[in-house]
């Protein structure tokens, strides 16, 4: 279906693996695992590691057979979920200190919980925040949602252009492409009040001090006094 | 193999518990009907257009219906408990739903129901059914004043504790439409037409109200009757107004009449509409000229859930009648939520049927608000007002005679 279905194949979903998303829910497994082995007594160090080297060995022997003699057909398994239908995000509020009052940014970050409930890792691409004009992009541009985990993302949203940005409306959303080894899908997540508030309250700041000095100026670059 | 060995443990303790479970179950209650088999017949209600204007996709929720209520059947889902589906025709017509509700709750075997299509046949049912303390479930009304109260925009209040929906509500539809049109689209002024019923006019409304916030104009308003077949009049209106859109709230029937004859009279713009108008019937009656025209539905596009292609089968191998496409998936969610409760009232009453069915009744609602199982059509669970906690939605355009998948969304409101 268009904009809905594959769009390309899916090789992947694990791409930009060495990114790091702001706020993380907490440090990954293997970092943890690094912290709880350089605590341990060098003698149960070196226990520990022949221990893992006998039982590598064994298993090198066994398993082969093992699936050798067990031909059974597995059961059906669960069909991978479409990205779109296992992924949520919740708003969490602006990120960052407050403004001083009187300065009134072209830029703004704003904090959500990502989550996927099933299925493979869910890779996510913020592309848009739903109003020409401006420009949205998560910090770091790509991330991965494993099934099971939220994740707190910020995501960065500057007004580039003020012409024609409203500057109250209801329901705003985040265009994103999620990716996992089922398909690619391009899917607005749309938000209530508390976003629909603290994103104009940015748009507002933008673009109402700066048309106010030159009135009748049909649009205007927020990050620019100068005229377009 | 260690595998195989905890398998046979497994299926003997699971063998043993499903035994111990069905000498447990009872099979001689007074609550619903004792069948031939000893065992429970309770019946569901389903009320929806089945005749005349909406049927098509009235029909896809009837029998979206039946199929859960099968499948339930052949499962031994409750076991010592049969469902019977019970349909019944409003056509659309709000005093005629509120005289199939008052049978439902009448039916002493009745344990809650499905339905209805139309938000305003909605408002006419639900003190019936609040009356009786039975749950009541549509796959498809939109007004959010059904679960949220007249003053759902600035104080949102619960109307009945027994009315809930699998359907999500016009104010996520309208806005997103109005979005669409505005910024994905690229049209900036709009004649709007509804039927002034309470879908459709209260559909157009949110719709208009996002679509001059969004900085468009609305260069024209008019309404119709529905039953209406010559829109002559009003398509000079369109004409005259110079609209580069129209948006439609209201049903299917009216709706592929009107873009007909507005193609018909040169004015090439698209017509916008909402989930009443997302049927196969609405192509099929304007043909050629419905291409490019646009409808908001729930839920995201069936053949995205796995879990739905069973069910798309089904009704199609049975040869029912009507459009599944609409409501189909989320009927089959609101009856199996019925279904579930009536389970967790038996399980909670030692495997039997309770005897009292006003008290099955009031668990069913009990039990229904507390739904939170993987349905067809994605997760079922309900919020603090009824309304699902599943806020999908899809704008279809019409590209080569079928409704094509342009743009999905899911909302947290929270």
């Amino acid at each position: 279906m268009t904009g809905i279905g594959p769009v390309e194949p899916v090789e992947s979903p694990e791409r930009g693996e060495s990114y790091d998303v702001i706020g993380a829910d907490g440090p990954r497994l293997t970092d943890r695992w690094s912290v709880w082995w350089r605590g341990l007594p060098p003698r149960v160090r070196r226990a520990t590691l022949a221990a893992t080297a006998i039982t590598l060995l064994a298993a090198g022997v066994l398993v082969p057979r093992a699936l050798s003699e067990d031909q059974h057909p597995q059961p059906d398994r669960a069909p991978v979920p479409w990205p779109a239908n296992v992924t949520a995000w919740r708003y969490l509020g602006p990120a960052g200190l407050p403004e001083p009052p009187g300065t009134h940014p072209t830029s703004g970050r704003f904090r959500f919980a990502v989550n996927v409930g099933s299925g493979p890792p869910v890779t996510l691409q913020v592309t848009g925040a739903a109003f020409t004009g401006l420009t949205a992009h998560a910090l770091p541009d790509a991330f991965t949602v494993h099934p099971g985990t939220t994740r707190l993302v910020t995501v960065e949203i500057t007004v580039s252009d003020c012409s024609g940005l409203p500057l109250s409306a209801d329901l705003p959303f985040l265009d994103v492409t999620l990716r996992n080894t089922r398909a690619i899908q391009h899917h607005s997540f749309i938000f209530g009040r508390a976003y629909s508030r603290d994103l104009f309250r940015l748009l507002r700041g933008a673009c109402a001090t700066r048309s106010a000095p030159q009135p009748g100026r049909p649009s205007g670059s927020a990050g620019s006094q100068n005229a377009d | 193999m260690i595998v195989r060995r905890s398998m046979v443990i497994l299926t003997s303790v699971m063998a043993t518990g499903a035994l111990t479970l069905t000498a447990c179950g009872s099979r001689d209650d007074k609550g619903g009907d004792s069948n031939g088999g000893g065992g429970t017949t309770l019946t569901i209600g389903v009320d929806a257009p089945l005749s005349g204007e909406n049927s098509t996709t009235g029909l896809g929720i009837q029998y979206g219906a039946q199929i859960a209520v099968d499948d339930a059947n052949k499962n031994k889902l409750v076991p010592g408990v049969t469902f019977k589906l019970k349909a019944f025709d409003d056509k659309a017509q709000p005093a005629t739903g509120q005289s199939n509700a008052t049978t439902i709750t009448g039916d002493k075997t009745a344990v809650g129901a499905v339905g209805p299509l139309n938000s305003g046949v909605a408002q006419s049912m639900q003190q019936v059914f609040a009356s009786a303390n039975m749950v009541q479930i549509s796959p498809s009304n939109t007004n959010p004043e059904l679960t949220q109260g007249k003053n759902w925009q600035t104080d949102k209040k619960r109307p009945y504790k027994t009315y809930f929906r699998t359907a999500t509500t016009d104010e996520l539809q309208g806005s997103f439409a109005a979005d669409y049109a505005y910024n994905g689209l690229k049209k900036k002024s709009v004649y709007v037409v509804d039927d002034k019923q309470t879908y459709g006019a209260g559909l157009a409304k949110i719709f208009t109200e996002q679509f001059k916030k969004l900085g468009g104009k609305v260069v024209g308003t008019d309404h119709i009757n529905t039953g209406d077949k010559d829109f002559g009049s009003l398509v000079t209106k369109i004409k005259n107004a110079k609209a580069d859109l129209l948006y439609y709230g209201g049903q299917y029937d009216e709706s592929s009449l009107i873009t007909k004859q507005l193609k018909g009279a040169g004015v090439k713009i698209p017509l916008f509409g909402g989930d009443g108008m997302f049927a196969s019937t609405y192509i099929e009656t304007a043909g050629a000229t419905s291409e490019g025209d646009l409808a908001t539905a729930v839920g995201v596009p069936a053949d995205t859930l796995p879990a739905a292609k069973t069910f798309v089968e089904t009704y199609k191998s049975k040869g029912y009648k009507g459009d599944y496409g609409a409501y189909g998936a989320y009927s089959y969610d609101a009856a199996t939520a019925i279904i579930k409760a009536v389970k967790a009232a038996v399980d909670a009453n030692s495997g039997k049927v309770p005897s009292d069915i006003n008290a099955l009744r009031s668990s069913v609602v009990d039990g229904v608000q507390k739904s939170d199982f993987e349905g067809i059509s994605g997760k079922v669970a309900f919020d603090q007002y009824g309304d699902t906690t599943n806020k999908q939605l899809t704008v279809y355009q019409v590209t080569k005679g079928a409704w094509k998948a342009v743009k999905t969304g899911t909302a947290d409101l929270g």
